[in-house]
């Protein structure tokens, strides 16, 4: 593979709504043209100028809408742009930010708007949602079962933690982290300040995972402005950029993995990302990581090659806001939320506005790195999508 | 709001899986055997991973070992590795207590066919 032009996809607009449970009557139509027009603000260029919308949304179960992109093509103004639809479960945000930023570097676009969103809390039941989860592995002979994600996801976990000889306190370590981070996030769904009491006392779900340590279905939309540099208005010249991408995906089935508690998918990803990008994971100085679950974030920072000793850079603080590098400064899934198809969209946004100085003041990091990794992946990373993204010197 | 129910009544084609959910339907194991590793699948795989197509159906005693397990609000599920297959297989536990290890296929007690053990003493018996 090429590396890519570092000066070529340009992340001119970054936005988001805030992920939370609706009940204000209020549709994903709208929360989607909210984070658009924010972002093409951002931007600052005309709607006619977009050439491509790539849209994702993780199910159409969730909206009663089959062929989303026609139909936000015609609800944010932008009649008779080339539309895709992206889905890869919860890696859906990241794999659309990958198209839209193809279609920049093929030539084929000069600016493309990305528009990630999901009604994950509000149109159906917990149930409901937890049922069709269920199909996100091989809906015949695992989803059958009534087997659950949090169900694979523990599944997965233990045998990672068994590895590493980790247990509860590195599940409540993360959970309150993360929950922290939220805390200062306006946009974020669970800020919440729990004591690891609470943590180990909340209900079980699919042992050892309690209520606490997962993340919350959410509604929300998040939207992205890509454009050729060479098309960017002046004022957005130095805006961040995106300086590599990958992805894989792994077996289907838990069982069929070489090693089911290793996250093998995000790591192939990441050394695609990481080749594309010229750079190591070392040189990394914040990262959005999919935190579905608390243990799912140690098991994706070891994939990533984020870390070699996990244990030991959770304890010495390496992922926290001041650490070597920052881990879900937006508070990730568990703090921030999961409107699934915007979850992705959503993480490139923040690593974008925190690599130019603009992220909520309190996280907002007082030196901005030079580079920063979005990360998702889809059911029990089945399928894996990393994003990184350079300092374009905004900051 | 615009509340709505829709019952969705799916007929869902087992296609060339036919002859393992037949066996499932009466509590049989049914694996298939990579005709270049001889490893065998089970649930059967299409591509077996040494990158094999073709393959042969063979039966199972449908005991396993649960090596991985996990108990919450939606019931008891585990990895097993069932006698003969090389990987671990996801399965739903029904009547296993903590320290119970091994299981039998059984027909499932639910509306879909899916892997379902029932605690016995051990594979050999």
């Amino acid at each position: 593979m090429t590396s890519i032009d570092d000066s070529k996809v340009i992340v001119t607009g970054a936005a988001q709504t805030r992920f939370n449970r609706r009940k204000d009557n209020s549709s994903f139509r709208d929360w989607a043209a909210e984070a658009f027009n924010a972002a093409l603000e951002m931007a600052g260029i005309d709607r006619a100028e977009i050439d491509a919308l790539f849209v994702a949304s993780e199910s159409d179960f969730f909206s009663l809408q089959l062929n989303p992109v026609a139909l936000f093509a015609s609800e944010l103004g932008l009649h008779g742009v080339a539309g895709t639809r992206c889905e890869a479960g919860g890696a859906s945000g990241q794999v659309a930010v990958q198209s839209a930023a193809q279609a920049v570097l093929s030539g084929q676009a000069r600016h493309v708007a990305v528009i990630g969103v999901d009604p994950s809390a509000s149109s159906l039941s917990g149930d409901m949602i937890r049922t069709l989860y269920g199909f996100s592995f091989d809906a015949m002979t695992d989803g059958f079962s009534g087997v659950t994600a949090t169900a694979l996801y523990a599944l997965s976990w233990q045998i990672f933690a068994a590895e590493h000889g980790f247990g509860d306190d590195e599940l409540a370590c993360v959970t309150l982290q993360n929950r922290a981070n939220a805390c200062a996030n306006p946009d974020a769904h669970l800020p919440r300040t729990d004591t690891a009491d609470e943590i180990a006392e909340s209900p079980m779900i699919a042992s050892p995972y309690r209520r606490l340590h997962c993340s919350p279905l959410s509604d929300g939309a998040a939207a992205l402005i890509l454009s050729d540099a060479a098309y960017v208005p002046a004022a957005r010249e130095r805006a961040s950029r995106i300086a590599g991408m990958g992805a894989a995906t792994d077996h289907m089935h838990l069982g069929v993995r070489d090693d089911p508690g290793m996250f093998s998918a995000k790591r192939k990803a990441m050394q695609h990302a990481c080749r594309h990008a010229g750079i190591a994971p070392g040189d990394l100085g914040l990262a959005e990581i999919y935190d579905s679950f608390a243990g799912a974030q140690l098991q994706g920072l070891a994939a990533l090659g984020l870390t070699d000793a996990p244990g030991a850079d959770l304890e010495n603080g390496a992922f926290s806001p001041n650490g070597r590098c920052p881990v879900n400064l937006s508070g990730g899934l568990m703090g921030q939320g999961a409107p699934v198809g915007a979850i992705g969209v959503a993480q490139v946004a923040a690593c974008a506005r925190m690599l130019e100085g603009t992220y909520h003041e309190e996280l907002q990091p007082s030196s901005p790195p030079a580079y920063a990794l979005a990360d998702t992946h889809g059911a029990v990373c089945t399928t894996a999508a990393v994003t990184i993204l350079q300092n374009g010197g905004a900051a | 709001m615009i509340p709505y129910q829709m019952r969705l009544n799916y007929t869902l084609r087992s296609g060339w899986l036919a002859p393992f959910f037949d066996a499932l339907d009466k509590g049989d194991a049914l694996g298939r055997r990579c005709t270049a590793c001889e490893a065998v699948s089970y649930p059967p795989l299409r591509v077996c991973p040494c990158g094999e197509r073709d393959g042969e159906w063979v039966r199972l005693s449908g005991r396993a070992e649960v090596l991985w397990r996990t108990t919450g609000a939606d019931g008891a599920f585990a990895l097993a590795r069932f006698l003969g297959a090389a990987r671990m297989a996801t399965v739903r536990l029904n009547g296993f207590t903590e320290g119970t290890r091994f299981g039998q296929l059984t027909t499932a007690d639910q509306e879909l066919p899916h892997l379902c053990l029932v605690p016995v003493e051990d594979v050999s018996t």
